[in-house]
């Protein structure tokens, strides 16, 4: 057991953050996600400048673009980027669990079309999963893909994916099995955007410009060959990615870098004399360092090579009630005045939102009760 | 970065793993608390297998000790081993086996297991005391045979005190710090688990009463501040309880201790309130620990100062801003 960080990963961590420095104007807080064209070519000259130096996917085997480096690169490219506004824009989610979800279920096509263009930066995923009808209980979902010859026929569709309006590809979660199959009845297809019959709309969301589509699906045709895994087996797909997905973007960081900005504006205004509000600063600051530590650890079963466990469920939870908190905190030291958007308060809105998306709090805890703690099932 | 314990920390935990099954656990906790007394028999088995030299005997020693107190804090065993063995040596600088029990100056508060030590490190400001002890110093406080045994020191004994030099009073701020969350954390784990083999086994409305959704999500909060608490404890020893480190950890664990106490006996129904039932033991050793160096508060206070107002720390722990 030790907490120190070795001097390489270190001095990758101080040359990170000198190339955002270079790369982003001072002051930069994210992209401006509604002129999505400048967005994605913004979002992807910072990747391919990541992919040149070579770290965009180091903890990747050499074959596939990486430099077998140790999971621990990862963990330190989301503590830098989750919390300045996400530079690489929504390749964080190749890096973190696409990338290595087609290494462990894909085909050797799919390995050799899809693997390099993540490392090299060159592409945008994203993610569809919930359905109208199939939130929380994710299993129950109803897009249906029917086998014709070499193809799957899908229609039905999905709502509240996020980075539609500049992905390349979505990682499409079919009904393949019987209606009630659940999860023994579904399969994950790769989904070229813009394939015939795949159509989008955007949805208005206070969460974000990028937030949240709908994908409509109108007898969408897709070869077998575009198939993550075997038929029926995408459950396995899912399991993985959530679990990758969950501290893929390290939300606890976001928590506490916002919480440090929160407290530069309260050591100004003399809010932080006050002891209750001194005390609250203490508490916020305890809980994202032990989100810190919760999260670390699932990095550290990834090194080791486990499958995914209810650690990931922990770090998920604490990390976005840590967001929640500061947030409130960011609201009272500011005043009203947290809620002008142009200046430094914290959105309490994307914050809150980062406890549903990627499974509410409400489902983490049953994971954390029946997987971690060992209790009955209540069925 | 390595969460797993390596192959001697394994070793430790497993040794003492076993001589705890052996000289500790549900069974002799209740004894203790049917018939007060302290546990010299654990402390030798402790003392005879090295245990309390634990912090001196390698680079990792602070965390060593920390893994092994938390182990024994689990058990609620009735031993000075934390202060003696996590606290003392990194503050006085040597290890010894005498039993130490930890006070703050004016030393007018209960003090926990201070009838059974035999020296007493008092916080004074900048500075460090020690004071060797007897029994005779000592007045029992009724606790109503529940929790940490409790002793006020008579009044005079302080004036014996020696100071261990400027500066060894944040030594000793922090190292009790460390223990409060180490202490904490084992004590929670000890609780939860007590509460979840309840919920799992007792049955009302046909099935357990663990399986009740509203009951599984309350434990699954508690099982994050536990694990919270751990990690954030032993990472405040494996830095040498660094200042902030350990007013966090302190902050975190013992911010929670309250919550704990609450939400067991809550889940335990009528029989926790029971003096045969082994969870007052380790509920109420909770909340008295949570009243020590100044309380939940102070941590907290210090922890944001201690981050917030040191440019070094912050920069080290938080992304700069663009
Ligand atoms: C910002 C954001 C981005 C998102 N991005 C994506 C994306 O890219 N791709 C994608 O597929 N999805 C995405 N989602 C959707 C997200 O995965 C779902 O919102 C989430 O799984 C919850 O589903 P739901 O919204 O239908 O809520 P519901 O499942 O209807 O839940 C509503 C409430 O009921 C509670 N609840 C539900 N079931 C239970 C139960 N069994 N016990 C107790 N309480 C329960 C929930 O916890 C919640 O509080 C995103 C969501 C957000 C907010």
């Amino acid at each position: 057991m030790e907490f120190d960080w070795t001097d390489e990963d270190a001095a990758y961590r101080a040359e990170l953050r000198a190339y955002i420095r270079k790369m982003l104007p001072k002051g930069w807080r994210g992209y401006d996600q509604t002129d999505r064209p400048a967005y994605k070519t913004a979002a992807r000259a910072f990747a391919q400048g990541m992919a040149e130096h070579g770290w965009l996917t180091q903890n990747w085997p050499k074959e596939y673009g990486g430099a077998e480096c140790s999971a621990w690169r990862q963990a330190i490219l989301g503590e830098e980027l989750t919390p300045i506004g996400e530079p690489r824009g929504s390749q964080y989610m190749n890096v973190n669990w696409i990338g290595p979800a087609i290494m462990r279920f894909g085909t050797e096509e799919q390995k050799l079309n899809h693997l390099r263009r993540i490392a090299a930066g060159d592409v945008f995923w994203c993610q569809g999963f919930s359905e109208p009808d199939a939130g929380s209980d994710l299993a129950s979902l109803r897009t249906r893909a029917v086998r014709d010859g070499d193809d799957y026929v899908v229609n039905g569709s999905k709502i509240w994916t996020s980075h539609v309006g500049i992905a390349d590809f979505c990682i499409l979660l079919v009904r393949t099995g019987e209606p009630d199959s659940r999860a023994r009845g579904i399969t994950v297809l790769i989904v070229p955007m813009g394939q015939p019959g795949f159509t989008t709309r955007h949805i208005n969301s206070l969460a974000g410009d990028e937030s949240h589509y709908e994908l409509f699906f109108d007898e969408m045709r897709i070869p077998v060959s575009a198939r993550l895994g075997e038929e029926n087996q995408g459950w396995e797909v899912v399991r993985w990615a959530l679990a990758y997905e969950r501290v893929g973007s390290t939300q606890y960081q976001r928590a506490a870098v916002q919480l440090a900005e929160a407290a530069e504006i309260a050591i100004a205004n003399g809010k932080f004399d006050d002891p209750e509000i001194q005390s609250r600063f203490g508490e916020a600051w305890a809980a994202c360092q032990a989100a810190r530590l919760l999260t670390l650890k699932v990095y550290d079963l990834r090194e080791a090579g486990s499958p995914p466990t209810a650690d990931s469920n922990l770090s998920r939870l604490i990390s976005t009630d840590c967001l929640k908190m500061v947030a409130q905190l960011s609201a009272d030291v500011l005043g009203l005045e947290a809620l002008d958007r142009k200046g430094p308060g914290i959105d309490p809105i994307r914050n809150a939102s980062m406890a549903v998306a990627s499974g509410t709090s409400e489902i983490q805890l049953d994971r954390i009760a029946i997987d971690f703690l060992g209790l009955p099932r209540s069925k | 970065m390595q969460f797993s314990p390596n192959e001697q920390q394994r070793q430790i935990i497993e040794s003492l793993q076993t001589l705890l099954s052996r000289h500790a656990g549900r069974e002799r906790a209740l004894q203790f608390a049917r018939t007060p007394g302290y546990d010299h028999e654990l402390d030798a088995a402790l003392g005879q297998a090295g245990f309390l030299d634990i912090s001196q005997a390698s680079e990792t020693g602070g965390l060593d000790a920390a893994l092994a107190g938390f182990e024994t804090a689990r058990t609620a065993a009735v031993t000075c081993f934390t202060a003696s063995a996590l606290v003392s040596p990194n503050v006085t600088g040597h290890v010894s086996d005498l039993r130490v029990a930890l006070a703050e100056a004016p030393v007018t508060q209960p003090i926990r297991l201070g009838g059974y030590c035999e020296m007493l490190l008092v916080l004074n400001d900048d500075e460090a005391l020690t004071l060797d002890t007897t029994p005779d110093d000592w007045t029992t406080v009724d606790t109503n045979r529940a929790g940490f045994p409790l002793a006020r020191l008579r009044p005079g004994a302080i004036t014996r005190a020696r100071s261990l030099g400027p500066g060894s009073g944040a030594r000793l701020r922090d190292w009790w710090r460390v223990e409060i969350a180490v202490q904490a954390a084992g004590l929670m784990k000890g609780a939860l688990d007590l509460t979840v083999d309840f919920l799992r086994d007792r049955r009302q409305f046909g099935r357990p009463i663990g399986s009740f959704q509203a009951v599984q999500h309350r434990l699954g909060r508690l099982a994050v501040m536990v694990e919270g608490a751990r990690w954030l404890a032993f990472e405040a020893a494996y830095r040498d309880a660094r200042p902030d480190l350990a007013a966090t950890a302190a902050a975190f664990a013992a911010g929670g201790a309250d919550t704990m106490f609450r939400e067991c006996h809550q889940l335990h129904g009528a029989i926790g309130f029971t003096r045969d039932f082994p969870l007052h033991v380790w509920s109420i050793r909770l909340l008295q620990l949570q009243q020590e160096l100044g309380g939940v508060s102070r941590h907290r206070r210090d922890a944001a100062q201690l981050t917030f107002l040191n440019p070094e720390v912050l920069a080290a722990a938080v992304t700069p801003a663009v």
